[in-house]
C-alpha cells in the first residue's frame, strides 16, 4: 500500500515536472525533494573530502508519521547516526567519550538538499547537465554555477525514475571538485524491518532534538538586544538566519555568533570579547574546505568562518564596523 | 619599539591591563607588526612557563642546526691532525643533511607562514623545496588539510570550536554536513 502512494505521489509530481519545464527549475526542485524525502531506501556511498574517502551505509525509512534515517559509517572509527523526526542520536563505540561538539544538526541527508535549492536558486544559476548512471540507477545532472565568486557551486546528478539525489560534488571558482558524494548502490522502494532501523553498536549515546533546539535559538535571537557590530558587506542574498550570545567555557568570555546564509552556502560571524591570554586568529586561515578569516575590531576578536573561498570570509571581514549605541 | 611598550605588553599578557591601557595595548598589536610579534613571545613564554603548551612549530632547529653547520671548518683526507680521530661524512651526506635540514625548516616556516596568507605563500615554497630536490612531505593545501592552517595549538582548538558551532547552525544549509560528521575520526 505504501509501494502504491509513494509511485502515486511520485508520478503527479513528475507530471508535474514535465508541465512546468525548464524554466520552473526551482519550483521542481522543491517538489523533488519531498519526493526523496518519502522514500523507503537502503544504500552506500561514499563521502570523499581532500585525499580522505569515508564510506557510510544509509537507511531511509519514512512513511505517514515518522522520517527515520540511519547512518552507518563503515571504514574508520564506528559510528552511527539515527534521526527520527527531528530527534537526532549519535552512538559511539564503547570507552570512547561522546563528542558533544560533533553534533550532525543537518535536516536530512543527502534528501534535503534539493529542496534547500528551492530557496537559494536567485544566486546561483542552475542548468541541466549530460545524463549518466550513477550506482546502477540513471540519472540527469544539475549544475548550480554561483552568480559570484563568493560561493562555492554544486553538480548534483539525481535518479530519473525516484528523484533521489545520487551525486553531489561541491566545487571552486574554476570547477574543481572539493567534496564529493555518491552512492555506489542503492536499493529503493523496498520494505524495511524496524530491525535496520535500530543502533547496533553498543556504546554511547547522545539524543537531542532538533526542533527544540532551533526554537530555542530563535527565542533566544528574539530576545535579544540589538547587536552593536554592522556588516557593511555580504555577498548577495546572505541573510542573518540566527545569532546567539554565550559564554565560552575556555576563559569565560562572551563570544556572539551570526550566521549568515544565501539558503546553501553559509557563513559564522563570531565576536568574542578580548581578554588577556587569548591566542587568536590574525588573516587567514583554512580547514579543509571551511576558510576562516580573523581580525581585531573595537577591542574584540572577530572571526568570519565558512564553507566559502577565502575571499569572501576576508572580504565580510574587512567590512565589519562597530556601531555601539545604533540600530542596524 | 619603546621599553613602555614592552611593559604594557606583558602586562596585557599577565592581564593586568584594565580600560584606556588595555586599549592602548590592543592598538598597538593591531597596528604595530614589531608590537604583535613581541605580544606573541610573551604569550608563548607565559604558556610555557604556566606548562600551558610547548610549540615545537615555532622552534626552527633545523634552520640555525643547518647555519651552524655552514659555519663549521670542513675537514679534509688533507687535514693533519695525529691526535684524535675524526670521523667525517661524505659530500654527499652532508650534503643531503643540509638539503633535508632546509626543506624540514621551509616545512616549518609553511606551516607558521599560511597563518595570514595561507594560499598565496604556499605555491612558492613549494617550488623552494623542489629547488633544494629533497624528498619534503607534501604541502598541505586546501583540498586536504585536516587541520588549521595555524601554528598555535590554542589558535586551533579556538577556531576548532568555532567550527563547531558553525556546522551546529549551519546543518540546515550545509550540504554535506552529516557526511562530515559521520566521517569525523579522532584526527579531526
Amino acid at each position: 500500500m505504501k509501494f502504491v502512494w509513494q509511485t502515486i505521489l511520485a508520478c503527479s509530481l513528475l507530471v508535474n515536472v514535465t508541465a512546468h519545464a525548464e524554466n520552473d527549475v526551482d519550483k521542481t526542485l522543491e517538489t523533488l525533494g519531498l519526493v526523496a524525502k518519502q522514500l523507503n531506501y537502503d544504500g552506500i556511498f561514499s563521502f570523499q573530502a581532500g585525499n580522505k574517502v569515508q564510506s557510510i551505509r544509509i537507511i531511509h525509512y519514512a512513511d505517514r508519521q515518522v522520517e527515520i534515517e540511519r547512518l552507518i559509517s563503515l571504514n574508520g572509527v564506528t559510528r552511527e547516526v539515527i534521526r527520527t523526526n527531528d530527534m537526532v542520536t549519535c552512538v559511539y563505540p564503547e570507552g570512547k567519550p561522546v563528542q558533544e561538539n560533533h553534533r550532525p544538526l543537518g535536516r536530512g541527508f543527502p534528501t534535503d538538499l534539493l529542496r534547500r535549492l528551492h530557496a537559494a536558486s536567485d544566486y546561483y544559476h542552475m542548468s541541466e547537465g549530460l545524463e549518466e548512471r550513477v550506482a546502477n540507477h540513471h540519472t540527469h545532472e544539475l549544475v548550480l554555477q554561483p552568480i559570484d565568486n563568493y560561493r562555492y557551486g554544486y553538480i548534483l546528478k539525481v535518479d530519473k525514475d525516484s528523484q533521489l539525489l545520487l551525486q553531489a560534488t561541491l566545487i571552486n571558482e574554476v570547477g574543481d571538485a572539493l567534496e564529493t558524494f555518491a552512492f555506489s548502490s542503492v536499493e529503493m522502494n523496498i520494505d524495511i524491518p524496524k530491525q535496520l532501523l535500530e543502533a547496533e553498536i553498543q556504546g554511547n549515546e547522545m539524543t537531542w532534538n532538533r526542533k527544540e533546539q532551533m526554537e530555542r535559538r530563535h527565542t533566544i535571537a528574539m530576545g535579544q538586544k540589538t547587536s552593536p557590530w554592522k556588516l557593511v558587506w555580504l555577498p548577495e542574498g546572505f541573510e542573518l538566519v540566527t545569532q546567539k550570545s554565550r559564554f565560552k567555557a575556555m576563559n569565560g568570555a562572551p563570544v556572539e555568533q551570526r550566521v549568515y546564509s544565501d539558503g546553501l552556502s553559509s557563513i559564522s560571524v563570531f565576536f568574542e570579547k578580548i581578554r588577556a591570554q587569548h591566542g587568536h586568529l590574525h588573516g587567514r586561515s583554512f580547514k579543509g574546505i571551511v576558510n576562516a578569516f580573523g581580525t581585531i575590531i573595537n577591542n574584540h576578536f572577530v572571526t568570519i568562518v565558512g564553507e566559502v573561498p577565502a575571499m569572501t570570509v576576508e572580504k565580510v571581514a574587512t567590512s565589519i564596523q562597530y556601531i555601539d549605541g545604533e540600530n542596524q | 619599539m619603546t621599553a613602555n611598550h614592552n611593559e604594557l605588553l606583558s602586562a596585557l599578557v599577565d592581564g593586568e591591563l584594565q580600560g584606556k591601557e588595555l586599549e592602548l595595548a590592543l592598538n598597538l598589536i593591531h597596528t604595530n607588526d614589531d608590537a604583535r610579534s613581541q605580544w606573541q613571545r610573551f604569550q608563548r613564554t607565559s604558556d610555557i612557563m604556566h606548562g600551558h603548551s610547548l610549540s615545537l612549530d615555532n622552534i626552527d632547529l633545523t634552520t640555525l642546526l643547518s647555519q651552524r653547520l655552514s659555519q663549521e671548518p670542513i675537514y679534509s683526507s688533507a687535514s693533519d691532525d695525529k691526535t684524535a680521530k675524526i670521523f667525517t661524512f661524505t659530500k654527499p651526506i652532508w650534503k643531503q643533511a643540509a638539503s633535508l635540514a632546509v626543506a624540514a625548516s621551509i616545512g616549518a616556516l609553511a606551516v607558521v607562514g599560511v597563518m595570514n596568507k595561507p594560499e598565496n605563500q604556499l605555491i612558492p615554497i613549494t617550488t623552494q623545496v623542489a629547488a633544494v630536490e629533497t624528498t619534503a612531505a607534501p604541502i598541505i593545501t586546501a583540498q586536504n588539510s585536516k587541520r588549521w592552517t595555524v601554528s598555535e595549538q590554542d589558535v586551533e582548538h579556538r577556531l576548532d570550536t568555532y567550527l563547531v558551532d558553525h556546522n551546529e547552525y549551519t546543518g540546515a544549509s550545509g550540504v554535506f554536513s552529516y557526511a562530515r560528521v559521520v566521517s569525523y575520526d579522532e584526527g579531526q
